[in-house]
């Protein structure tokens, strides 16, 4: 990436004085870097932070057994039965806001804004408070099953609009010309070319909800959090280490599958100019 | 007991807490975001490197789990703060990494040839970055902010589990002692949020039509 002889927005290709400038102060950074690191290392230290004994219960193959493993397992399950609604009442919702009817396209918009506004901790606490005054007792799960479906609905259901109004127009007139009605265009023609563009959003907003499963803590549904949380208040000496591992396991899953779906994108999009040079050539050539 | 004047007062201060929070934290995200975006786009890779990892970090852990590794966390090595100051802390940091990468590509969306043109009449590295490179890419960066802020405001909400008297922590506090109808108390909360987001959102179509328009 940082090749010195390519030129980029901020700087020219460098020449050798420039290149040795270059080195300076990248050496310069370095040290204040490694100071800061260095500093941070003795800080955390002197209060006992890289104590082995810390550290040894909070890598415990017994925690590790009945902490981080369970923990990961319920936060997975909720993520995935979430990401299974969500997509359907995305795929509902997002429909709908482009219907013909008026009224359908209204109920959509109101849906989609109403939950975007709100923050998804009171979508996921207020029915487990409401539900626990009057008595019944449901699981935490279901309570951030179905906060994150209907907030991710709600973001999904966006994403897909906005991947069908990014289709030239053209394309669903050319469909309705040749006779093809609402739901034959958006099945046959729309949809195969929007979910290509929308399908690395789409994937991100997965992420991010399966990082959003934390607030499981709040309901007491047994995730990582939850669990490590407890594990932690449990073994006090080591509470914030634990919790680092904690953090450590959420942050390799979900920088990986974040990772995964940048690679994604990047195939998608090296892929797209040779098929689609052929449809949007004509189209771009009559709108000019 | 229904007391109309405590719940509203419960609203006042709690919105307050909110509006307040969020527009700090902000700043402090703003602040963090612009070095790291600097950092990103310098040349030595050093710092791109730190940089990456920072932003990496936080924009792929959950910001519940840094709020409480902050707040809960470090308290065991004898750093004492309030929850309001964590509260500031977590989300700024936690923010500023969205920021960082809305800046940097706000830079990086700038066409190489501008950037050329620039340097060929002869403007200096300061000149190139004051009268072309930062005017275009402000302009770019003005809509994914306004987004990244009403995402702040909602964020605010998990400073609650700090002990931090948000909008939220009211919620919580007016549903568990009853002080008024759960429909009055959700209705009101969700009144306060639109309050806060609804002329972000206005500000942010408007600028996403002005900038469209200037291209």
């Amino acid at each position: 990436m940082s090749n010195p002889s390519k030129s980029t927005v901020l700087f020219d290709a460098l020449g050798p004085r420039g290149r040795r400038r270059v080195l300076i102060y990248s050496l310069l950074s370095l040290v204040v870097i490694l100071a800061i690191l260095a500093l941070a290392g003795l800080q955390l230290d002197s209060k006992g932070f890289f104590e082995s004994s810390r550290w040894v219960d909070a890598l415990d193959a017994l925690v590790i057994e009945n902490t981080y493993i369970p923990g990961l397992l319920n936060t997975l399950k909720a993520a995935g039965l979430a990401s299974v609604f969500a997509l359907l009442l995305g795929a509902l919702v997002g429909f709908g806001r482009i219907s013909p009817i008026k009224f359908v396209r209204f109920i959509a918009g109101v849906y989609v804004q109403f939950f975007r506004a709100i923050p998804v901790l009171l979508l996921i606490w207020v029915p487990y408070t409401v539900s626990n005054t009057t008595g019944t007792s449901i699981d935490g799960f279901w309570f951030v099953v179905a906060g994150l479906s209907i907030y991710n609905g709600a973001v999904l259901a966006e994403i897909l609009r906005s991947g069908i109004n990014a289709l030239p127009s053209g394309q669903a007139a050319a469909g309705q010309a040749i006779g093809l009605r609402h739901g034959q265009v958006l099945r046959l023609i729309v949809f195969p070319q929007a979910f290509r563009n929308m399908l690395p959003a789409v994937l991100a907003q997965l992420v991010v909800l399966l990082k959003d499963t934390a607030l499981g803590y709040i309901v007491t549904y047994p995730e990582l959090l939850k669990m490590s949380q407890q594990t932690a208040s449990y073994y006090t000496n080591s509470f914030l280490q634990v919790l680092l591992v904690a953090a450590i396991v959420y942050f390799v899953i979900a920088y990986v599958l974040s990772k995964l779906v940048s690679f994604i994108e990047v195939r998608m999009r090296r892929k797209v100019p040779k098929t689609a040079a052929a449809v949007t050539a004509p189209v771009a050539l009559t709108e000019a | 007991m229904p007391n109309p004047e405590l719940v509203f007062k419960m609203f006042a201060s709690g919105f307050w807490n909110t509006l307040w929070l969020s527009v700090a934290s902000f700043a402090v995200a703003l602040v963090l975001g612009a070095i790291l975006a600097m950092m990103q786009v310098s040349p030595a890779p050093p710092a791109k490197w730190a940089a990456q990892a920072y932003t990496a970090f936080f924009r792929n852990t959950p910001l519940l789990v840094i709020l409480i590794l902050f707040g809960f966390g470090l308290p065991k090595l004898q750093l004492q703060l309030d929850p309001w100051q964590w509260a500031l802390i977590g989300l700024g940091m936690y923010t500023s990494a969205f920021v960082g990468e809305t800046l940097r590509s706000g830079i990086n969306s700038i066409s190489l040839g501008q950037a050329e043109a620039a340097r060929s009449i002869g403007l200096t590295f300061g000149q190139s970055l004051r009268h072309v490179i930062l005017p275009q890419a402000f302009r770019t960066v003005i809509p994914p902010l306004g987004t990244l802020y009403t995402a702040l405001v909602k964020n605010t909400a998990l400073t609650l589990v700090l002990g931090f008297q948000e909008l939220a922590a009211k919620t919580e506090l007016m549903i568990n002692q009853d002080m008024a109808s759960v429909w009055i108390v959700v209705g009101g909360i969700i009144a306060c949020y639109l309050i806060i987001n609804l002329p972000t959102s206005w500000f942010i179509s408007r600028a996403e039509k002005r900038a469209a328009f200037a291209r």
